[in-house]
C-alpha cells in the first residue's frame, strides 16, 4: 500500500493536486505558529542579561540558518532518489529548492551580520562558521547557474543531482565548523542529545519559530515546485486543463 | 600502459597545455614579491596564502580543456566504447596531468618556499604537501570541467571552487604546524586520506558525467 502511495505521489500530476489541497492548511498554520512565536519571543520574554534586547533576532537567525542547511540535505536526498529510481518529480524538487535555499542562506547571513554589530562589535568576521555559510550561499547560486546553462533539461537535472550529492560533503563541515575550529561564533545552543544551554522562556518561542519558519519555507518550496512542474510539463494535456 | 603513453605523448606535444600553467605559476609567484617591500619581514607569512591561491588558480587553468578537445574530436566517445571502464581512463588522464603539471609545480613551489623562508626543513616538508594538494585540486577541477564540458570553464570553477575551499583551511593549518614543529605528519595523513578517497570516487563520478554528455 505504501509502495502504491509513493508511486502515485511521485507523479507530478498527483503531487500537484495533493499539494494544492494541503497548501492553505500548511501556510496558515505555520504562519500562525511563527507569528505566535515571534509575539511570545519579542514581547513576553525578558531581556537577556548580557545582550539586552538585541538577542531577539535569534527568532529569525536560528530558523533561517537551520533551514538553509536542512534544505541542502533535502536536495541531496531528492537527488539520490532521482539518480537511483529516476523519479522525475524529485529532479523538479531539487531545482525548485535551490533558489529558496539561496534566499534562506542570505537571510541567515544578513541577520547574523545585524546581530553581530551589538554583540561582537563587528558585522563580519573571517570566522569558520560565517565563511562556510557564505560558501553554502555561493554553492546554491552555482547550482542554479549550472542548471540554467543547459537547454536540455534532462541532462541538466542529472548534472545538478550529481553536483548536489558531491557538494553535500560541505554540509558536515559547516555544521561542525564551530566545534572543530575555535571561532567567534558560538557553538550550537540546542542539540538533540544534550540539555539545551538556553533558558526555557527563550527556548519555547525559539522552537515555535523554527517550526513556523520551516512550515513557511515548505510553502515556498511548494509554490516554486509548482512553477517547475507547470513549466516542464507544459505539453501535457492535464496541464492545459489545470491552467 | 599503452594508453598511459598515448596520453603522455598527447599532453607533451601540446606545450601550451603543460608548460603554460607552470609558467603562469612562476609568474604569479614572481609578481608577489614585487608588491611588498623588499625587506619586509612579514613576507614569509603572506607567502603561503599567495602560494595556495596560486596553486588553486593554476590547477583551474590547467584542467580547463582536459576533456574538451577529446570530446570535440570524438576521442572520448571512442574510449567510452572501447574500454570497459571509462573511469580508469580518466584516472590515468588526471595522473598524466599531475605528472606533467602538478609535480613540477610542487617542486618549484617548494623552491620558492626555500627562497623566502630560508628554511630547508620547511621546503622539504612542503614538497609532499604540495604534491598531494595539486593532485586533489586536479581531480576536483576535472570534475567541474566535466560538468560544464561545453559551457566554458567559468561555470566549472564556480561550481567546484566551493568544494575545495574547506581544504584551504587545512592547508593554512599545515603551515602553522610546520612553523611551530607541531603535528605535521597528522595533517599529511589527513591530506593523504582525502586524496585516497577522491582519487577513486571522482573518476567514477566524472565517467558518469561524461557518459551523460555523450548520450
Amino acid at each position: 500500500m505504501i509502495k502504491k502511495f509513493i508511486h502515485q505521489f511521485a507523479s507530478p500530476k498527483t503531487y500537484l493536486f495533493q499539494v494544492d489541497r494541503a497548501y492553505p492548511y500548511i501556510f496558515y498554520i505555520s504562519l500562525f505558529i511563527y507569528l505566535g512565536a515571534l509575539f511570545w519571543g519579542l514581547f513576553l520574554t525578558s531581556e537577556d542579561f548580557v545582550q539586552g534586547n538585541s538577542y531577539r533576532i535569534i527568532y529569525l537567525h536560528v530558523p533561517a540558518s537551520f533551514i538553509s542547511q536542512s534544505l541542502y540535505l533535502g536536495m541531496a536526498f531528492a537527488s539520490a532518489i532521482f539518480l537511483i529510481w529516476k523519479v522525475k518529480l524529485s529532479a523538479y524538487l531539487v531545482r525548485s529548492i535551490a533558489p529558496i535555499g539561496a534566499v534562506t542562506t542570505f537571510i541567515a547571513l544578513v541577520s547574523g551580520a545585524i546581530w553581530g554589530i551589538p554583540t561582537w562589535g563587528t558585522w563580519w568576521a573571517w570566522d569558520a562558521r560565517i565563511i562556510s555559510t557564505l560558501i553554502l550561499f555561493i554553492m546554491y547560486l552555482g547550482l542554479i547557474s549550472l542548471h540554467d546553462s543547459f537547454t536540455d533539461n534532462e541532462k541538466a537535472d542529472k548534472f545538478l543531482a550529481i553536483l548536489v550529492i558531491v557538494g553535500s560533503v560541505n554540509i558536515p563541515i559547516i555544521k561542525m565548523s564551530v566545534e572543530w575550529w575555535s571561532t567567534l561564533h558560538q557553538t550550537a545552543s540546542i542539540t538533540v542529545t544534550e540539555k539545551p544551554a538556553i533558558d526555557p522562556s527563550m527556548l519555547y518561542p525559539l522552537f515555535g519559530s523554527i517550526i513556523g519558519f520551516t512550515g513557511i519555507v515548505i510553502c515556498l518550496v511548494i509554490l516554486s515546485s509548482k512553477v517547475q512542474i507547470l513549466k516542464r510539463e507544459k505539453n501535457k494535456s492535464w496541464v492545459k486543463d489545470y491552467v | 600502459m599503452k594508453l598511459l603513453k598515448f596520453e603522455l605523448l598527447k599532453l607533451r606535444k601540446k606545450s601550451r597545455g603543460w608548460l603554460g600553467p607552470i609558467l603562469v605559476f612562476v609568474l604569479i609567484m614572481t609578481a608577489f614579491p614585487l608588491t611588498v617591500e623588499i625587506l619586509n619581514k612579514d613576507m614569509g607569512q603572506s607567502f603561503f596564502s599567495v602560494l595556495w591561491i596560486a596553486i588553486l588558480l593554476v590547477m583551474m587553468l590547467a584542467t580547463e580543456d582536459i576533456f574538451l578537445e577529446d570530446f570535440n574530436d570524438g576521442t572520448l566517445e571512442q574510449m567510452a566504447i572501447k574500454h570497459s571502464s571509462l573511469s580508469s581512463v580518466i584516472a590515468m588522464k588526471i595522473f598524466i596531468y599531475w605528472l606533467l603539471i602538478g609535480l613540477p609545480i610542487s617542486l618549484i613551489g617548494a623552491l620558492y618556499g626555500l627562497g623566502i623562508t630560508n628554511s630547508s626543513d620547511m621546503a622539504i616538508k612542503l614538497i609532499p604537501v604540495l604534491m598531494i594538494t595539486t593532485y586533489i585540486f586536479l581531480n576536483v577541477f576535472s570534475f567541474g570541467n566535466a560538468l560544464s564540458l561545453t559551457k566554458g570553464s567559468i561555470l566549472g570553477i564556480l561550481i567546484t571552487m566551493p568544494l575545495v575551499l574547506p581544504l584551504m583551511v587545512v592547508l593554512g593549518k599545515v603551515v602553522i604546524a610546520i612553523n611551530f614543529g607541531m603535528n605535521f605528519l597528522g595533517f599529511l595523513f589527513l591530506l593523504l586520506g582525502i586524496l585516497s578517497i577522491i582519487i577513486i570516487v571522482l573518476p567514477m563520478i566524472i565517467s558518469f558525467v561524461i557518459k551523460a554528455h555523450l548520450e
